[in-house]
C-alpha cells in the first residue's frame, strides 16, 4: 500500500471540551461569581442546599430529553412521565418502607412500557414525535388520575431519607445525578450501541448506508428517556413529601431548555450530556439569583427566555459574518446616510 | 450592418467564464443562439453544460463575459429578468411540488396572465393536452410518475410561449412515446420561431433534432458546427480526450484457472434490469454510463440496501440482501450526506463500522480503537489535523480516505465505490486508486461506478456500460478504452423499461369505485369526513342517556368553548402548512387577555375598548414577527424560536398582572355571547373564518404559495415563490387568529389572569392534528381543523354526561390523537407500498 509516510498523523487530545460545554461552563462560573458579589445570600448553604436537589432532578430529566433530541425528536410526555413515577412510588407503598423497592421497580417497568409505546409509534409507525408524545402524555395523565383519583399521596420515610438526605454535607440527589451522568456518558461513548446511537443521530442517511438499524435506535431513544424521567420522578417523591399529578408540569420546558443551552441541536446530532447537566445547574442557580435579588416571578421568566435565546443564537448565528457585516456597516455608515436620502430627491 | 446574416440571433453569450472558488467551471465560452433552430449542447458530466445554461437562465452570474438578448446587452440575468425576456428552462430535476395538485402546480408557477379571463380548468387542460399528459388536473403531483412530472415541467415551460427554451436532458426519464411527443413539440416550437437549446448525452437525439451542435469539454468550447457538416466520429473525438493528470496503478494479470470471486446473475431492481457481472480475484470491475442510468441503484442493491431479484454470489457463497447489508462496504456518491458525519471526529467516522473489534471487557477500549484507526489512516497517508478533528475540516480527498478507512477496518466482503473521486484533488485520486487496487489484490471484490470514463479506463479490468438500467456493453481487458465506453453510452438507443404506460392508463382510465375511494382516503378531505362520522356517532350514543345533551344550554356552552379553540387552531394550521409550529399561541392568548383586562372594563368608554382591541392586535402581530424573524433571520428552529417567546410572553403577562385583576366588561361579554337560538354569533364567525381561509388556501395565490413552501422550499423558490415572506406571513396570521380567540377567552375568564391560557398551545395543536393537517407541511385543511376543535370539546363535554371522571377525559383525548395520527398515517402510506 501507499507507504509514503507523510508527516505523522496526530492522535489528538485524549479529552476534548466541546464548544457547548465550554460556553455553559463559563456562563455558570460567571453566574456564581455574580451571585457571590451581588447577592451573597444566594450562594450560602441554605439556598444552595435547596437548589441542588432540584437542579439534579432537572439534570436527569434533561438527559432523557437530550437522548430524544439528539435523534431529531422531541418528547412532550415529560410532565406525565415524571408525575406518574412519583405517584407510583408514593401510592403503592402508602408509606410502607418494605414496599418501596417493589414500587421503584414497578415505576421503572412502567417507564419501559411507555417508552416502547412512544418508540414504536415514532420509530416504526413514523408518527411525528410531537403528536405521538402529546398522545401518550394524555394517556399517562389518565393513568395518574386512575391511580390517585386526584388525591395526593405521601412519600415513605425511607425514600425521603435516601434521596433527601445528605452525605458529607452534600445532598444525596447530587450523587445520584452524577452517577446517572456517568452512566449516560459511558453508554454513549464507550459502548458499541452508544456509539452507533450517536452516529445515527449525527447522520441517519450515513448510518443507513452503513447498515445500521436506524429505526430501532430512534425508537429506543424514547425508552432510555422514559427511564430517566421515571428516575427524576422517583427523586421528586424523595424530596417533596406529598406527590400530586401535576408536579411534572414544571419540567417540560426546562428539560428542553437545558438541552438546547447545552449545545445539542434540535435538528439532531451529537448529544452533550455533561453540558446538559451543567446547563441544569445554571438554570436552577439563575432562579436562585433572581430570587435573591428580590425581583418577582415575571423577571425570572424573562431572564430564562433571554438565556435560552442567547444560548440558541450562539450556535445558530454565523458570528464571523455578523462581525464582518457590522464592520462593513460602520465603515460605510456615512456613505449609507447619503444614499438613504437619494430616493426622496 | 454587421448583423446582415439571414439568421436572427436571439441570444448571444460572449466570452463567458465562471469560477467556483478559484476552480474554473467555464472558460471563455461564446455561443450564438438563432431563432427557429435547435442548438444541441453535448459534453461529458462536468463539462460545464448546466453551468452555462444556469448563466443563460439567470440562476448563476458569470465571473467574466456578458450576454446579448434580443439586441440588449446584460452583464448577468436574474431568474425574474430571464422570465421577462422569454427564457424558459426545463430543469433536469423537475421543480414540481408534490403536495399540490397538477392544476395548482401550474397556477403557482405561471404568471396570472396565462389564466386571464378564462376558467383555470380550461387553461390547465389545454396546457396538459399540449404535452400529451392525460391526467386529471385534480391529481396530487406526488401520485405522478417521474415521466409525468417531467412532462408537467415541460408544460409549464411552454405555457409562457418562450422565445428561448432550454431543455436540460429532458428525455432521461421519459418513455419512448413521450420522447416522440416531445420531439414533435420541439418541432412545433421551432416552427413558431422559438430558439431551443437542447442538452443531451445521446448522439441519436442530436441527429434527430438538432440544427447546430456545440461540444463542451472541461469548461471549454470545443467547436460549434451545423449538424450535417460533422460525423459521429468527429463529435466523439471532441467529447473525449480530456487530459488526465493522475496516474493509475498497474492492472491485474488474470491467473489461469482462477475462479470468479463475485458472480452477479440477472439482478433486477428499481432502476436497473437484468444486470449480470463477473469478477475474478484481483480484478476491479467498472460500471460506466451517463449519471443516472441506474449505477447508484445497482450498487445500493449489491450493498443489500435495495430490494432486488436475481442472485449475488461471493466466493461461491450465495448472499441475500440481509446478509450483505452492513457487510458489503458502500462508498456512496453523495459523500457529504451519506458518506461521513460532518460534525463527528475523524476517529469516530473511521471506527463506526468496526466498533465490535475494539471491545475490552464489554466496553470500548480507546487504545485499541485509536491504534487501529491510526494505523489504517496512516497507511492511507491521510492529511488531517488530528484524529479528533471534525471530518468537516478535511478536504474532499481526505474525507474520502476516511470513508475508505471505515470500509477497510470493517473487513468487508465487497467494496462498492460510487463516484469515489468526485470532488477529490488530483494527488489524492492516485492514492485512492492505489488503495482500491490493493484491496482488490487482497481478494476483496471491488466494484467502481463512475461517470468519468477515463478513470474507469485507467483503473478497471472489466467495464460494464449501463444505459437506462441495462448493460449495453461489456468491455474486457484491453477493450475498455474511454472511446468505447462513451460510444456505447451515447449511441445506445435502449428504452426506459418501466410500466409507466400501464400505470398511466390505470390512472386516466375509468377508475373503479374502490380506486376512487382509495384516492379519497389519501386526500385532504378524508379526515373531516371521518371526524363527522365520529361526532355523529358520539352524539347518538349520548342522546338517549340525557335530555339536556342537545339542549340549548349545553350546545351553546360547547360552541362558545369551541370558538376560542377554533380560532387558535386556525392560526396554528396556517403555520403548520409551511412545515413549522407555533408553540407560543397558548401564552399569547393568556397575555392578550391580560392586556384586555386593562382596557375592556365595565366603566370604560367605547374608545378605550377599541384602543384595547387595537393594542391586542398589534401586540399579536409583533409576536408573530418576532417568532418568524428568529426563524428566518437568526436561524432558530421553529420549536426553539416559539419556545423562547413562549417563556418570554409568560413573563410579560406576570409583569402586567402579578395577581389576577381587571374585570372584563359585562356589556362587552353580552355582545359576544349573543346567540341565535343555541348558536352563538362568535361560532358563526369561526365558521365563516374557516370557510374564507379554506377558500384562500385552495383558490388564491397566497394559499398555493403557502403550501408550496411547506411542500418543498427549494422547489418553491425555483418557481418564484418569495419563501421568507410567505413563512413570516404565516406566523403573523397565526398570532392574529390567536388575538380573535383571546377576545372570546377574555369574556369566558372574565378577569385578567396571567396564569391562564397556556394550555391552548397543546389544545390547538391537538385540534389541528385531529383535522388531518400534516406537521410536515404542505397539506391539510381548515375545515378539518374546525371539526377537530368541535370533536375535542365534544368529547370533553361527553364525559360529564356519561358520568365519567377526569381519567376518562385524558384517555379520550389521548385515544383521539393517537388513533387519528395512526389512521391518517396508514391511509397515506398505503400508496407507497402499492408502488413497490
Amino acid at each position: 500500500m501507499a507507504q509514503r509516510s507523510a508527516e505523522t498523523l496526530s492522535k489528538g487530545p485524549r479529552f476534548q471540551v466541546s464548544k457547548g460545554l465550554m460556553t455553559v461552563l463559563v456562563s455558570t462560573v460567571v453566574l456564581f461569581v455574580l451571585c457571590a458579589v451581588i447577592a451573597p445570600s444566594s450562594v450560602s448553604s441554605g439556598p444552595l442546599g435547596s437548589m441542588i436537589p432540584f437542579a439534579s432532578i432537572l439534570a436527569i430529566a434533561g438527559l432523557g430529553q437530550m437522548l430524544v433530541i439528539q435523534q431529531a425528536g422531541i418528547d412532550l410526555s415529560v410532565p406525565s412521565a415524571i408525575s406518574l413515577a412519583a405517584v407510583i412510588v408514593t401510592k403503592l407503598p402508602q408509606g410502607d418502607n418494605d414496599k418501596l423497592l417493589g414500587a421503584v421497580l414497578t415505576a421503572l417497568a412502567v417507564a419501559v412500557g411507555v417508552g416502547l409505546l412512544n418508540g414504536s409509534l415514532i420509530g416504526f409507525l413514523k408518527l411525528n414525535p410531537i403528536i405521538a408524545t402529546l398522545g401518550t402524555n394524555a394517556l399517562l395523565f389518565g393513568f395518574i388520575m386512575f391511580l390517585t383519583g386526584g388525591i395526593p399521596s405521601s412519600s415513605s420515610d425511607l425514600l425521603l431519607g435516601i434521596v433527601g438526605g445528605t452525605t458529607f454535607g452534600v445532598p444525596n440527589s447530587a450523587f445520584i445525578a452524577a452517577i446517572i451522568l456517568g452512566i449516560v456518558v459511558l453508554a454513549l461513548r464507550k459502548t458499541v450501541a452508544g456509539r452507533r446511537f450517536e452516529s445515527i443521530g449525527s447522520s441517519p442517511a450515513m448510518a443507513s448506508v452503513s447498515g445500521l438499524r436506524v429505526r430501532i435506535h430512534h425508537g429506543m431513544a424514547y425508552v432510555w428517556a422514559q427511564l430517566l424521567y421515571a428516575t427524576a420522578g422517583i427523586m421528586i417523591a424523595g424530596i417533596i413529601t406529598v406527590s400530586n399529578a401535576f408536579m411534572g408540569d414544571a419540567y417540560l420546558l426546562p428539560s428542553v431548555a437545558v438541552v438546547v443551552l447545552g449545545g445539542t441541536s434540535l435538528l439532531g446530532g451529537r448529544g452533550l450530556p455533561t453540558a446538559t447537566v451543567v446547563a441544569a445547574v445554571f438554570l436552577s442557580q439563575l432562579d436562585q439569583f433572581v430570587l435573591a435579588l428580590g425581583v418577582n416571578f415575571a423577571i425570572r421568566t424573562l431572564v430564562q427566555a433571554a438565556a435560552l435565546a442567547i444560548g440558541v443564537a450562539i450556535y445558530t448565528v454565523d458570528w464571523s459574518r455578523v462581525r464582518s457585516a457590522i464592520s462593513r456597516l460602520l465603515s460605510t455608515s456615512s456613505r449609507g446616510q447619503n444614499q438613504a436620502s437619494l430616493p426622496s430627491a | 450592418m454587421a448583423q446582415s446574416k439571414s439568421k436572427n440571433v436571439v441570444m448571444e453569450l460572449r466570452g463567458i467564464s465562471k469560477n467556483y472558488s478559484g476552480v474554473p467551471a467555464l472558460t471563455d465560452v461564446s455561443l450564438k443562439i438563432n431563432a427557429g433552430e435547435v442548438h444541441a449542447l453535448l459534453g461529458e458530466n462536468g463539462a460545464g453544460k448546466s453551468t452555462l445554461m444556469n448563466v443563460a437562465s439567470g440562476t448563476v452570474a458569470p465571473s467574466k463575459g456578458d450576454l446579448v438578448i434580443h439586441g440588449e446587452r446584460y452583464d448577468a440575468l436574474t431568474p425574474a429578468l430571464a422570465n421577462k425576456l422569454g427564457i424558459a428552462i426545463v430543469h433536469q430535476h423537475p421543480a414540481v411540488l408534490k403536495d399540490l395538485t397538477v392544476l395548482e402546480n401550474l397556477q403557482v408557477a405561471l404568471p396570472r396572465s396565462v389564466f386571464k379571463g378564462r376558467a383555470a380548468n380550461e387553461v390547465g387542460a389545454e396546457l396538459l393536452a399540449r404535452v400529451g399528459l392525460k391526467i386529471s388536473l385534480k391529481l396530487r403531483v406526488e401520485d405522478l410518475t417521474i415521466a409525468q412530472k417531467h412532462l408537467l415541467e415541460i408544460a409549464k415551460a411552454l405555457a409562457t410561449s418562450p422565445k428561448i427554451l432550454v431543455l436540460d436532458e429532458p428525455t432521461a426519464a421519459l418513455g419512448q412515446d413521450s420522447v416522440e411527443l416531445l420531439f414533435q413539440l420541439v418541432a412545433k416550437e421551432i416552427a413558431n420561431g422559438t430558439a431551443v437549446i437542447y442538452i443531451t448525452h445521446r448522439l441519436a437525439e442530436v441527429r434527430e433534432l438538432a440544427d447546430i451542435v456545440t461540444v463542451l469539454r472541461d469548461g471549454h468550447l470545443m467547436a460549434t458546427s451545423p449538424i450535417d457538416k460533422i460525423t459521429d466520429a468527429e463529435l466523439l473525438a471532441q467529447i473525449i480526450g480530456r487530459e488526465l493528470d493522475s496516474t493509475f496503478p498497474p492492472k491485474h494479470k488474470k491467473a489461469a484457472g482462477a475462479k470468479p470471486n463475485l458472480v452477479v446473475a440477472g439482478l433486477t431492481g428499481d432502476g436497473f434490469t437484468d444486470v449480470s457481472i463477473e469478477a475474478y480475484p484481483g480484478q476491479i470491475i467498472g460500471i460506466a454510463g451517463v449519471v443516472g442510468n441506474g449505477q447508484s441503484q445497482f450498487l445500493k442493491a449489491l450493498a443489500g440496501q435495495a430490494v432486488f431479484t436475481g442472485s449475488i454470489e461471493i466466493n461461491g457463497e450465495t448472499k441475500t440482501g440481509r446478509s450483505l447489508n452492513g457487510k458489503a462496504a458502500l462508498m456512496p456518491a453523495d459523500r457529504q450526506r451519506e458518506g461521513v458525519m460532518m460534525r463527528m471526529s475523524v476517529r469516530e467516522n473511521s471506527a463506526l463500522a468496526s466498533l465490535k473489534k475494539f471491545k475490552l471487557l464489554g466496553l470500548l477500549s480507546r487504545k485499541k480503537e485509536v491504534n487501529a484507526v491510526h494505523d489504517t489512516l496512516t497507511s492511507l497517508s491521510i492529511k488531517a489535523p488530528s484524529l479528533e478533528a471534525p471530518v468537516s475540516a478535511l478536504s474532499g480527498g481526505n474525507q474520502q480516505k476516511v470513508v475508505m478507512a471505515r470500509a477497510l477496518l470493517s473487513n468487508p466482503v465487497m467494496i462498492l465505490a460510487d463516484e469515489p473521486t468526485q470532488g477529490v484533488d488530483v494527488g489524492a485520486r492516485s492514492e485512492l486508486y492505489e488503495i482500491l487496487r490493493q484491496a482488490s489484490a487482497d481478494g476483496i471484490p471491488v466494484v467502481v461506478a463512475s461517470s468519468d470514463a477515463k478513470e474507469l479506463e485507467g483503473l478497471c479490468d472489466t467495464v460494464y456500460v449501463l444505459s437506462r438500467g441495462q448493460v449495453v456493453k461489456t468491455l474486457h481487458d484491453g477493450e475498455n478504452r474511454e472511446e468505447a465506453m462513451i460510444e456505447a453510452a451515447v449511441t445506445s438507443t435502449t428504452k426506459v423499461i418501466r410500466i409507466e404506460r400501464e400505470q398511466r392508463e390505470q390512472k386516466l382510465g375509468n377508475e373503479g369505485v374502490l380506486e376512487k375511494f382509495r384516492r379519497f382516503l389519501r386526500g385532504d378531505y378524508a379526515p373531516p369526513v371521518m371526524l363527522t362520522f365520529v361526532m355523529i356517532a358520539l352524539a347518538l350514543y349520548i342522546m338517549p342517556k340525557s335530555d339536556t345533551y342537545l339542549g340549548d344550554f349545553n350546545l351553546n356552552s360547547i360552541l362558545l368553548l369551541v370558538s376560542a379553540v377554533a380560532f387558535v387552531a386556525i392560526g396554528q394550521t396556517t403555520v403548520m402548512m409551511t412545515g413549522g409550529i407555533d408553540l407560543s399561541t397558548g401564552p399569547l392568548i393568556g397575555f392578550l387577555v391580560v392586556i384586555a383586562s386593562f382596557f375592556i372594563n365595565d366603566d370604560a368608554p367605547a374608545t378605550a375598548i377599541i384602543m384595547g382591541l387595537v393594542t391586542m392586535a398589534l401586540v399579536a402581530a409583533l409576536v408573530g414577527l418576532v417568532n418568524s424573524s428568529l426563524i428566518r433571520y437568526v436561524k432558530f428552529t421553529a420549536i426553539a424560536a416559539t419556545l423562547t417567546t413562549y417563556i418570554a410572553i409568560g413573563g410579560f403577562a406576570f409583569i402586567l398582572r402579578p395577581e389576577p385583576g381587571g374585570y372584563i366588561s359585562t356589556a362587552f361579554a353580552d355582545v359576544l355571547n349573543a346567540a341565535v337560538g343555541p348558536i352563538p354569533y362568535v361560532f358563526m364567525a369561526a365558521v365563516v373564518a374557516t370557510v374564507i381561509m379554506e377558500y384562500l388556501l385552495r383558490k388564491s395565490r397566497w394559499g398555493w404559495q403557502l403550501r408550496a413552501v411547506g411542500s418543498n422550499e427549494e422547489s418553491a423558490r425555483k418557481v418564484g415563490v418569495k419563501t421568507t415572506r410567505s413563512i413570516m406571513g404565516a406566523y403573523v396570521i397565526s398570532s392574529l387568529f390567536v388575538f380573535l380567540g383571546s377576545v372570546l377567552l377574555a369574556v369566558q375568564l372574565g378577569i385578567g389572569d396571567a396564569s391562564q391560557g397556556v394550555s391552548y398551545t397543546l389544545t390547538g395543536v391537538t385540534a389541528v392534528v385531529l383535522g388531518g393537517t400534516s406537521l410536515m407541511g404542505g397539506r391539510g385543511t381548515y375545515v378539518g381543523t374546525l371539526m377537530g376543535s368541535v370533536l375535542l370539546i365534544q368529547v370533553l363535554n361527553a364525559t360529564v354526561f356519561l358520568d365519567l371522571d377526569q381519567t376518562w377525559q385524558y384517555w379520550f383525548q389521548s385515544a383521539l390523537i393517537l388513533i387519528a395520527a395512526v389512521v391518517y398515517s396508514l391511509a397515506r402510506s398505503r400508496r407507497v407500498k402499492r408502488k413497490k
